[in-house]
């Protein structure tokens, strides 16, 4: 990482962390009022930890699910449902 | 559940690098969109053959085995365009997330004078940008611009795993007995 008076400015940086202000659950319930850049960024992990988490319990449960089907018909399962979409 | 999107370019800086850069602005919202979309559906696809491989494979799957393939998924979905995404595909073995990594913490008091640009980040910034590169996969040492580009990305994607996992459980508890189903509202898409 170079360490030269860097491109990128304070109003990219900012821009960036509207963009992400704008993914965050919050920020859309709120209105999106700016909050400050180490708010967000705190909320930011927050975020992705909780989302982390939710995928890891979703695995636990497809596990546990699949665990109890015969494969084959969870194949055509979630095949068959694949086609009705 | 709709992204804002707000057109944000400021002239001024466009006459910088300029062109190439707006170009590429404009390309990752769209590609933002996406994670809503027909990538939702390959994603969708492919990781359920990857589950169903994974649970082929073992007698006794575990839901580590499931995330693994699951995020191998996601990241093929992407396509090799983020960082974390070629991160993960490069994992060669189940990650374990060791705690026994030891926080590298850089003395403030360094030297103030080449740094000056990035000495005007409060150290709070830094510390939680840090947080940040370290939730993300691949993401560790890069400049805060692009490790804000790759989170947008990464929650945009984990969003839609999210979505696309919850289906097939549905699915897959409805099939499995009507006893074991759990009403959990649909989002309208």
């Amino acid at each position: 990482m170079s360490s030269r008076r860097s491109r990128v400015s304070e109003e990219e940086i900012n821009e960036l962390i509207s963009k992400l202000q704008s993914l965050l659950p919050e920020a859309r319930r709120r209105g999106g009022g700016r909050a400050s850049a180490a708010k967000l960024l705190k909320e930011t992990c927050n975020y992705i930890r909780s989302l982390n988490r939710e995928v890891d319990d979703l695995s636990g449960r497809l596990s546990a699910l699949m665990a109890t089907m015969d494969h084959n018909s969870a194949e055509a399962e979630i095949i068959r449902s694949l086609l009705r979409q | 559940m709709a992204i804002s999107d707000a057109e944000g370019e400021s002239p001024a800086a466009a006459k910088e690098v300029g062109g190439e850069r707006k170009r590429k602005r404009l390309a990752e919202r769209s590609l933002l969109a996406k994670w809503k979309t027909e990538g939702e559906r390959k994603s969708y696809s492919s990781k359920l053959i990857e589950a169903l491989r994974v649970v082929r494979r073992s007698s006794c799957p575990a839901p580590r085995a499931v995330r693994v393939a699951a995020d191998r998924a996601l990241a093929v979905t992407a396509r090799g365009r983020s960082r974390w995404s070629r991160a993960i595909l490069s994992r060669r073995t189940l990650k374990l997330r060791s705690r026994a990594r030891v926080a590298r913490l850089k003395p403030p008091a360094a030297a103030a004078g080449p740094r000056a640009a990035e000495r005007r980040k409060p150290p709070a910034l830094e510390q939680k940008a840090r947080v940040l590169g370290r939730l993300v996969p691949g993401c560790r040492k890069l400049p805060l611009a692009t490790l804000l580009e790759e989170a947008t990305d990464y929650i945009a994607a984990l969003e839609m795993q999210v979505r696309a996992m919850s289906a097939v459980a549905e699915i897959l508890s409805a099939a499995a007995g009507g006893g074991r189903s759990s009403s959990v509202a649909a989002e309208p898409m």
